[in-house]
């Protein structure tokens, strides 16, 4: 049967997928086409295919078949019951079940990206070399063994003008070339995979959708700038993504692809996965170094850079899950048509993971420039339950917040970076009317004290010091002396910090404050929450104006606390209420206050 | 050479200084909390931040920063202020004020930085930490509330220590410095930590409430314990060593000391030390004057003279000062005319003062300790060079870990050293050293890696034909291809050196075997030569100045063995002993019994009414270090001074004094008994201590130069004696002692208090014994019932004693051979 006459099923089988059953779904597909000879009714060979994430993992499990007739359609939220009759309709009678194909908006969704890291993730087997090599897999290292040399490949790089997709978007080209200038036989390639910021996926996601292509990456890497050895650093917690990737490091070894002579090219490149034990500060590179030498995961001082003395002392260069896979794609298609991708600053694709108070969260892959408005609006549809947009958060705990009134600010490093927040590796936390930005600061603050390593002084007591004041501040206890007293604590810790970790956690401090002043003031002067976020500043009553008298803080009510009847104005009684918050949540309306 | 500028003044320093060294060669101090000069930069404080004009907007730490030309430097700007300041109340958020019961006060960095950068208030409110206290081991007080993550003690332990005794555990405001599991402090004791704490989170429990810090008077000095030669500076009051102060820059060693130099100190004020006099009278020993003590002493001794001047003999320990040891051979061979004179029980001191003498022209070794970190290969004979020598032990750290250092290790177990990175131990059948070395000497030859035309090779040569690599290494235990590879390894290493550590417990360790090793080094030209040589460590603190002044007999005369046996045979009518312990140090403890009960008159000098004193018919009081001046000259040939810090202990005298005034009474002329009239007398007439004085020789010491006439020398190895079916013992010395003294500081006995003796894992549990129970040990001239400790380092059919203990002293059961066959019962 040639290639033409198959059929395809591809399931998704990320994190997000086979949590929701994924492997289920695709066993019931094996047996349902097996059991009824599908293959010879259609008179094509029916190709069950896992592959990695596509992005809108909240609709899993989401199930792509591609005919010659139909073309490829998509089914969301597929549970094992209903792939009999999708068998038996779409594939056997060849009609699409209309009712359940997904909504038009994930086909928004998808087409409104631009995919080139993610080229793979979604499409292909994860776990075949195959499938990998069928999509060009190895030919970029191939090119760069046979007809460039490592200063060219250098150069390539520097031309694409990719920058790193970790967060500092330090030029990739240019980092690569002072760890080649090192001299030194030993050094070292490492790919952070420690993704750890809250909400961020898009690491895993590569890792567990195209692990192929980190693998060929970091070789890239390894040739241009005299690498033998690569450690991947994976937290821990990614077991998929550290299973596949230990998969295709294991079917490189035995195939030819990693060791001596890769390839038979004449160089030799080694892989080892080193695994996390979830300290979020592993993330920064030096304490990632530490972390693979067996000590513990603490920050050391810069210089000397890791490009001079890094893992065990050697030339060593790190570069994100992300930036290796571009790679491939800037040597295969030449960094022209990349550097002609993005703005005059960021080139390329960015992946974010978007969450909050949006439509539709998931994994976006976008052309850096495109406005926070349209990945927002456009890609993802905008604020859930009609509410108004507050803020979006960028580049996780370490990052800041865009306002509405900067809605349309480009997503690349440096508008970003204008407006007070940073790229970081690509989370964006859409918030709405109803968080409070004080309470955000807060969150993120509670979540950096925690990871701090305990190593500097600013970092570890200074948080601690600032996390508590916003913690008297939400519970109305602000005093009038505090904004400021954050605002010099915040810029203080920011310059006197070891790491990224302590030099980056007051930004959603100084953001909040830059951009919603007003509502710290609320909370010290008025011992008010403008966005009735904040349980103690609640007055735990209806607003009757607000009211539109649906009762349905009625049902969410735990504990008997409202009083309704249909037709009437709601009524929260204070004595019984354990202030659990659950009817203002339901309230589509704002009307608990 | 690198040009910058730090607050208008201009400097050039070298390339690889930071930004804090540059400050300190231009005199301008920046504040620090967490950096040590001795330690990988950290930078966990945040004190010392200072701006730079090519890096704006951003504060940059000083001592983790190199410099590069043409800086402009900052340390004194209003944000820079504002830092620090905003450092120290964070800090103080959650230090306890708890400076009037802190035993760091006054000699708090905190503290003194607090007050300098006038933090009166707190901007901030919190709790204070509440950590449990650890007061559960014996010599370090752990208060984690005061610790200000500095990471200072989990460093020092691990990079020079390589202990590594405590890390940092949690995160974020819960982050602490721990143990394993968070379980109370069960280390070596060397309080190295305590030494690098800037503030009172360590502490050394033996000085807490002692005395303030500002209230020590502080006396620089040198360990009276082993031959490392360990600079340290005692705090004194009303006229008690209270401690010992950390000096960073006391010594080669950065003020670093071990267990027994930091906490050994209280034998000097102990309890136990002898007040006056003492004579037997109706055999009892009874407190008598010094008068007339020394009039009975004078009396016996002319009188003996007059008789038979042969019959006295002398034992005398290395701890005393190159003076005292002057005046003893003074006293003995000159005035009383007796050639018996001898310390260490006579073949302790042989590897310098015949092997080297024999291979190298010298009483000393060729190589320095500053050699170690110098070298590319080092050999260590014996892994228990690191308990013999700590500090030595920590060069050698620093050495593999910092420079490189190849280190290789011949010993009957493995050790410490042996944990060290890519350190390699061969682990032979005990007492085969030497014919090991023969066997590499052999194997350096056959290779064609020998220099043939070093003096004495056709000797060499033709005695080592006969030997077999094949047996040999059937006979040590090991492969041939192990014995070629480490020399190889050595003769083709571009520097190597060669480290053996010699003491009472190590009669192997003698001069056949410094011979052997000087073979090695003569036959690949590896010595004379920075980083290369032999490095032969006596035990004690003056073991190499008893070997340059030659306290031994020359003439013919008895040496230590021969006046034990003397004693019993009549042939020595009267024993002096100034130190020696010999019925609990020399080798088998019923001959020397019965040689002390034969002997007619014994006098002894001593700290303490030890074992032996209590044999004497005179024991005299004597001053420890700390009451005397002088000087010890190290095992690296650093002649160092001592000063007096206290005033004497009860009636004692010094053992130089008290030489003086019987050369005195005897003689009928005064002689001085001046430490530094002394010493210009061993100037003039000690090879390589030409032109030495008090005044030259400064706090640093000075290492005397050698001149070395090396000569290649056959030895055979003593005959296999082994016994199937038994244990061998070995015996050495406890991490935490250092002879016999030690035992009567506090500190190592909290740590180390009685005899033990150590089995490996396997023989423990085929003996079906844990750590605790009790072992009976058999050998055929004792037996002695032993509690065990269970050690990974022991091979099979080994098993280790330390020899320090007075009681069940481990010399009930061995008679000086380099092993001794036990059988080992439950």
């Amino acid at each position: 049967m040639s290639e033409n006459a198959t059929i395809k099923i591809l399931i998704c089988q990320g994190t997000g997928g086979v949590s929701m059953g994924a492997k289920e779904v695709e066993a019931e597909f094996l047996r349902v086409i097996a059991e009824k000879g599908v293959d010879a009714t259609v008179g094509k060979r029916c190709d069950v295919i896992k592959t990695g994430c596509r992005g809108l993992c909240a609709n899993d499990v989401l199930v792509d078949i591609i005919t010659e007739e139909q073309g490829r359609v998509t089914y969301d939220f597929v549970t094992a019951e209903e792939v009999e009759k999708i068998v038996d309709e779409h594939i056997v009678n060849k009609t699409t079940l209309e009712k359940r194909k997904a909504k038009p908006y994930y086909n928004t969704f998808v087409d409104q990206q631009m995919r080139v890291v993610m080229t793979g993730c979604g499409q292909i087997n994860p776990e075949s070399l195959d499938a990998y090599l069928a999509e060009d897999g190895f030919k970029a290292v191939e090119q760069c063994v046979k007809q460039m040399t490592p200063a060219t490949v250098i150069d390539e790089m520097k031309k694409s003008g990719l920058r790193g997709r970790g967060g500092g978007g330090f030029p990739t080209g240019m980092k690569w070339s002072f760890c080649a200038a090192t001299p030194g036989k030993l050094k070292y390639i490492i790919c952070n995979a420690d993704e750890g910021d809250p909400g961020a996926f898009m690491d895993r996601s590569i890792l567990e959708g195209d692990p192929y292509c980190i693998i060929e990456g970091m070789m890239i890497a390894g040739f241009a700038i005299g690498a033998e050895f690569g450690y991947v650093y994976v937290r821990a917690e990614y077991p998929l993504a550290i299973e596949r990737l230990q998969m295709a490091i294991d079917v490189c070894y035995e195939k030819g692809y990693l060791g001596k002579n890769v390839m038979g090219l004449g160089f030799d490149f080694d892989m080892r996965i080193k695994k996390g034990a979830g300290a979020f500060v592993c993330g920064e590179e030096t304490a990632l170094m530490a972390s693979i030498e067996g000590e513990r995961g603490m920050p050391r001082p810069r210089p000397p850079f890791p490009a001079v003395k890094g893992l065990w002392g050697k030339p060593t260069n790190i570069n994100n899950v992300e930036t290796f896979a571009n790679v491939r794609h800037i040597i295969l298609k030449g960094a022209e048509w990349y550097a002609s991708l993005g703005t005059e600053t960021t080139k390329g694709t960015k992946i974010f993971a978007v969450t909050g108070k949006v439509k539709h969260t998931g994994l976006v892959e976008v052309p850096a420039g495109m406005t926070v408005r349209e990945v927002i609006y456009t890609v993802c549809g905008g604020i859930a339950n009609n509410r108004k947009f507050k803020a979006v958060q960028a580049g996780g705990p370490s990052g800041g917040c865009i306002p509405a009134d900067i809605l349309d600010t480009p997503v690349d490093y440096d508008s970003l970076i204008k407006a007070g927040a940073m790229m970081g590796s690509g989370g964006l936390v859409v918030m709405d009317e109803t968080t409070c930005m004080v309470d955000v600061a807060r969150f993120f603050l509670t979540f950096t004290r925690d990871e701090s390593c305990g190593k500097c002084v600013p970092c570890r007591i200074g948080l601690k010091a600032m996390l508590d004041i916003l913690e008297r501040i939400t519970e109305g206890r602000g005093e009038e002396s505090d904004i400021e007293k954050l605002l010099e604590m915040g810029t203080t810790i920011k310059k006197a910090s070891l790491c990224g970790l302590g030099q980056t956690a007051p930004n959603p401090i100084l953001s909040t404050i830059k951009y919603f002043r007003h509502e710290y003031e609320a909370h010290i002067n008025d011992k008010r929450c403008p966005s009735n976020c904040c349980k103690e500043l609640l007055l735990w009553q209806v607003i009757p104006e607000k009211c539109v008298k649906c009762g349905a803080c009625l049902k969410a009510c735990p504990v008997d606390a409202i009083k309704w009847e249909k037709g009437e104005i709601a009524e929260l009684i204070k004595e019984k209420c354990t202030k659990c918050k659950s009817c203002y949540d339901a309230c589509r309306f704002m009307a608990i206050e | 050479m690198v040009n910058l500028t730090i607050d208008d003044i201009q400097v050039s320093v070298a390339p690889e200084a930071t930004i804090y060294d540059a400050a300190n060669a231009a005199g301008i101090r920046i504040p620090i909390l967490c950096h040590d000069k001795k330690l990988h930069p950290f930078g966990g404080c945040r004190m010392c931040l200072v701006e730079i004009e090519q890096m704006k907007g951003r504060l940059i730490p000083a001592c983790t920063t190199p410099v590069s030309e043409g800086m402009i430097v900052r340390t004194t700007t209003d944000e820079i202020m504002k830092a620090r300041k905003l450092v120290l109340e964070l800090l103080l958020l959650k230090h306890p004020l708890d400076c009037p019961v802190c035993d760091a006060a006054g000699d708090c960095d905190l503290q003194n930085l607090t007050y300098e950068y006038k933090v009166e208030k707190n901007t901030f409110t919190d709790e204070k930490f509440r950590w449990k206290i650890d007061y559960e081991n014996p010599l370090i007080e752990r208060d984690q509330n005061r610790c200000i993550h500095c990471g200072k003690c989990s460093r020092i332990c691990d990079e020079i220590v390589s202990f590594g005794a405590y890390s940092f555990i949690n995160r974020g405001i819960e982050a602490k410095i721990g143990t394993p599991f968070d379980d109370k402090l069960d280390c070596e004791y060397c309080g190295s930590c305590i030494s690098v704490c800037p503030v009172g989170a360590l502490i050394a429990k033996p000085f807490k409430f002692k005395a303030r810090w500002w209230a020590l008077k502080k006396v620089n000095s040198v360990c009276s314990y082993c031959s490392t030669g360990c600079q340290l500076t005692l705090g004194v009051k009303d006229d008690k060593v209270l401690t010992t102060i950390y000096d960073e820059d006391q010594g080669f060693h950065n003020g670093q000391l071990c267990g027994r130099g930091r906490f050994g100190y209280q034998f000097i004020n102990s309890d136990k030390r002898l007040q006056t006099p003492l004579i037997r009278k109706n055999d009892q020993l009874v407190p008598a004057s010094w008068d007339e003590a020394i009039a009975l002493i004078t009396s016996k001794l002319s009188a003996q003279k007059s008789a038979d001047a042969a019959a006295i003999a002398a034992l005398v320990t290395p701890r005393l000062t190159n003076e005292e040891l002057l005046l003893f051979r003074k006293l003995f061979k000159g005035t009383l005319g007796t050639d018996s004179i001898d310390h260490s029980a006579g073949y302790a001191h042989t590897a310098l003062t015949k092997g080297m003498k024999e291979s190298f022209g010298i009483t000393a070794s060729p190589a320095v300790i500053a050699d170690i970190q110098k070298t590319a290969l080092l050999l260590v004979v014996k892994t228990d060079t690191y308990e013999t020598h700590p500090v030595v032990g920590f060069e050698i750290n620093l050495g593999v870990k910092r420079k490189g250092v190849d280190l290789r290790i011949i010993s009957d177990k493995s050790g410490k050293l042996s944990k060290l990175p890519d350190a390699k131990t061969l682990v032979h059948k005990p007492g085969t050293e030497l014919l090991l070395v023969n066997a590499l000497a052999k194997s350096i030859i056959d290779a064609g890696l020998a220099d043939a035309s070093a003096s004495g090779f056709d000797a060499l040569k033709s005695s080592l034909a006969g030997l077999s690599l094949e047996k040999a290494a059937a006979a040590t235990g090991l492969s041939v291809e192990a014995i070629n590879e480490l020399a190889c390894d050595y003769a083709k290493a571009e520097k190597a050196l060669i480290l053996m550590p010699t003491g009472l417990a190590y009669p192997g360790h003698n001069a056949e075997l410094a011979t052997g090793i000087s073979n090695l080094a003569i036959l690949t030209g590896k010595f004379g030569k920075e980083g290369c040589g032999v490095l032969v460590l006596g035990e004690k603190n003056n073991s190499q100045g008893a070997a340059d002044l030659a306290i031994h007999p020359t003439l013919g005369g008895m040496d230590a063995a021969a006046i034990i046996n003397g004693c019993s045979s009549g042939a020595v009518k009267l024993l002096y002993i100034a130190g020696e312990n010999p019925l609990v140090s020399y080798p088998d403890r019923t001959k020397v019994q019965k040689a002390l009960d034969t002997v007619p008159f014994i006098v002894v000098q001593e700290l303490f009414l030890t074992e032996t004193a209590q044999m004497a018919d005179v024991v005299l009081p004597v001053k420890s270090f700390a009451e005397k001046c002088g000087t010890f000259t190290s095992g690296g040939r650093s002649v160092q001074r001592i000063r007096k810090a206290i005033k004497a202990v009860g009636q004692s005298r010094s053992d130089g004094e008290i030489f003086a005034s019987l050369i005195g009474t005897l003689s009928g002329t005064a002689v001085s008994a001046d430490a530094a009239e002394l010493l210009q007398e061993i100037a003039a007439t000690t090879p390589g201590y030409e032109g030495l004085a008090f005044e030259t020789l400064g706090d640093a010491g000075c290492v005397y130069p050698v001149t070395l006439a090396p000569k290649l020398i056959a030895v055979a190895g003593a005959e296999d004696v082994r016994e199937e079916g038994k244990f061998a013992l070995v015996i050495g010395s406890a991490l935490y002692h250092c002879g016999t003294m030690s035992r009567f500081g506090e500190g190592p006995m909290l740590v180390c208090p009685e005899q033990y003796i150590e089995l490996g894992r396997k023989d423990a549990a085929k003996l079906g014994v844990v750590e605790g129970n009790k072992v009976k040990v058999v050998s055929v001239s004792g037996e002695l019932t032993l509690p065990v400790k269970v050690g990974l380092r022991m091979p099979e059919g080994v098993v280790f004693a330390p020899y320090h203990f007075g009681s069940n002293s481990i010399n009930s059961i061995t008679t000086g051979s380099p092993v001794t066959y036990v059988t080992v019962a439950k």
